[in-house]
């Protein structure tokens, strides 16, 4: 406030006499001190507290106005008229002009970025600690993880070696070594196991929780997931009759029936399975009625009462052929097909699962070595073989048109790219007879083309 | 625990060593069931871009994340050099913006 005062004292003595303008003049020449009386009561200029940046501008201001205080001085009088003007600084723009030197101003030194100082980088501490937490989270889930899977290998290796002549093959070194875990990543691990009567080989492929990613942790808040462990036998060509069957938990059997291609193939419509006494929960799709019922006997009806939560489904096919290729093009090739028993198993309650989870679903696995000994002894009756044969006949005859009309679409084309072609050359030919003889043969041979073709036949007379 | 199938029939033994098959990749089925890693690299990929393009801080950060997910997620017959090369990039973007301009990061919200 003090600031605003003095300049109004100077700003009205100026007005009063005429010879403003000239006053102007002597009173540069004067420094402040010469100013009539009122300078003596206020000893000292009041001290104004300006930070750093109001230097700065007040030395920019000094400049500015040096620079110009010469000439707008006589015509703009009438601005530095502070009646005119409401709160019209008249101090700040008298002090500048009556300043000849400008003050030295002192920048201390400051590093740029370290002005704010560290706290305010709050979002990166926060960042760091989430990728600590994450990083924390994978080491937690991996080591789960593998010991999960090493439990499993150690609670069924037993009961596989006297099975198998070889288990844990990875198939890279020449001789077929055992005991090998193959992990396929951080939460798939398989093992193939070969050299039993009757298949060819079993991989069995342990498809765990993603324990170590935290944005699946999340995930499985919202939809809860559990671990899996999935067993596909490969049998081999003459050990299994030729019927396809799915019985499946039901979201699971929506599912397969949508992506497999065998199952929406050959089962177009779901069976009922009142008759077997199987659990309610599971629904069956299949091809052969009697395929079904001597798979369904009674030990296998056992088990999947007493098995039921974790059984998610079982899918026996001869004409299994993976699932089915998203391309919308018609597939043309017939995809080649091989005997499989697929069977799906949940371990752990709702995604917790224990090392003694792994011991307790044993039992399962005997399961699917009956199966695998009772699949060889299932023998379709003549009519049944008989329709399961007619039906892949048919289907190899869809394949065998689809295959036909897409080679004769082919053909087309390269008819057509041929005459194209042969135009082309009869228009760029340059000497004119030459072109007219092609033309020709052109001609002819399009006039042979359209007309029948008539045999001619010469009778020898004898 | 009785289970139905205690009893196994040890009539002969079933191993054939003489029809060992080795084990061979089925690469059809791991391609298709987790799109994860590939999804996130791509996400890695774009963040870094931004925020090395546009000096936007919190991309370079999401970048970063989105490497560590695709890392977490990799399986591992993919090659290392992708993943790799998302945590370079990522890194280089949060390293790049903020030798720019030193300022703490302005959340996007």
């Amino acid at each position: 406030m003090t600031l605003a005062q003095s300049a109004n004292q100077h700003g009205a003595e100026v007005e009063d006499n005429d010879f403003a303008e000239f006053e102007e003049f002597d009173e540069e020449d004067k420094p402040e001190a010469a100013a009539p009386g009122e300078q003596k009561e206020e000893p000292k200029q009041p001290k104004v507290l300006m930070s750093p940046e109001a230097d700065i501008n007040e030395a920019e201001n000094a400049e500015e106005e040096e620079a110009t205080v010469e000439d707008d001085d006589d015509e703009f009088e009438h601005l530095q008229d502070d009646d005119e003007f409401e709160g019209f600084d008249k101090e700040r723009t008298v002090k500048g002009k009556g300043q000849e030197k400008p003050p030295d101003l002192k920048i201390t030194k400051i590093p740029l970025h370290l002005r704010t100082n560290w706290d305010s980088f709050y979002m990166e501490m926060l960042m760091l600690l989430g990728l600590s937490v994450y990083l924390l989270n994978f080491i937690v889930g991996k080591s789960k993880n593998s010991k999960l899977a090493q439990a499993w290998l150690t609670a069924h290796r037993s009961l596989l070696e006297n099975n198998f002549s070889v288990v844990g093959d990875d198939g890279s070194s020449t001789e077929a070594q055992s005991g090998v875990l193959m992990k396929e990543s951080e939460n798939i691990f398989s093992l193939w196991c070969s050299g039993r009567v009757c298949c060819e080989g079993m991989l069995v492929t342990l498809k765990l929780l993603k324990r170590q990613d935290l944005i699946s942790h999340i995930s499985r808040i919202f939809k809860p997931q559990t671990d899996q462990i999935i067993i596909k036998v490969t049998m081999d060509e003459g050990e299994m009759d030729s019927y396809v069957f799915c019985l499946a938990k039901k979201k699971a059997l929506l599912r397969l029936h949508k992506e497999m291609n065998d199952l929406s193939w050959y089962c177009p419509e779901k069976k009922s399975i009142d008759k077997f006494n199987v659990p309610p929960s599971f629904q069956l799709l299949s091809e052969i009625g009697e395929a079904t019922a001597s798979i369904l006997d009674s030990k296998m009806v056992a088990a999947l009462n007493k098995y039921e939560s974790w059984i998610e489904y079982m899918h026996f096919s001869d004409q299994f052929s993976g699932p089915r290729i998203q391309d919308d093009a018609q597939p043309t090739k017939k995809p080649e097909t091989s005997k499989v028993l697929i069977f799906c198993f949940n371990v752990g309650r709702r995604g917790n699962c224990q090392l003694q989870d792994m011991e307790e679903i044993r039992p399962l696995m005997q399961m699917v070595l009956h199966c695998i000994d009772k699949t060889r002894r299932i023998r379709l009756t003549r009519e049944a073989k008989q329709k399961a044969d007619r039906a892949r006949q048919r289907m190899e005859e869809t394949f065998l048109k689809a295959s036909h009309s897409q080679r004769s679409e082919e053909a087309q084309l390269r008819r057509e790219k041929k005459r194209r072609e042969e135009k082309d050359r009869i228009m760029n030919e340059d000497d004119p007879d030459k072109q007219r003889r092609l033309e020709e043969r052109n001609l002819k041979k399009e006039q042979k083309k359209k007309n029948p073709k008539v045999k001619m036949m010469k009778v020898k007379s004898s | 625990m009785s289970s139905p199938y205690a009893a196994i029939n040890n009539s002969a033994d079933p191993k054939r060593s003489a029809k060992v098959h080795r084990y061979k990749p089925s690469t059809a089925a791991v391609s298709t069931d987790d799109p994860t890693p590939d999804y996130m690299n791509l996400l890695g990929m774009i963040f870094s871009m931004c925020g090395l393009m546009m000096k936007m801080k919190w991309c370079a950060w999401a970048a970063v994340y989105c490497a560590c997910i695709s890392f977490a997620n990799s399986r591992s017959s993919e090659d290392t050099k992708q993943i790799l090369s998302s945590f370079m990039l990522s890194i280089s973007a949060v390293v790049m913006s903020y030798l720019q301009n030193p300022q703490p990061m302005t959340p996007p919200w």
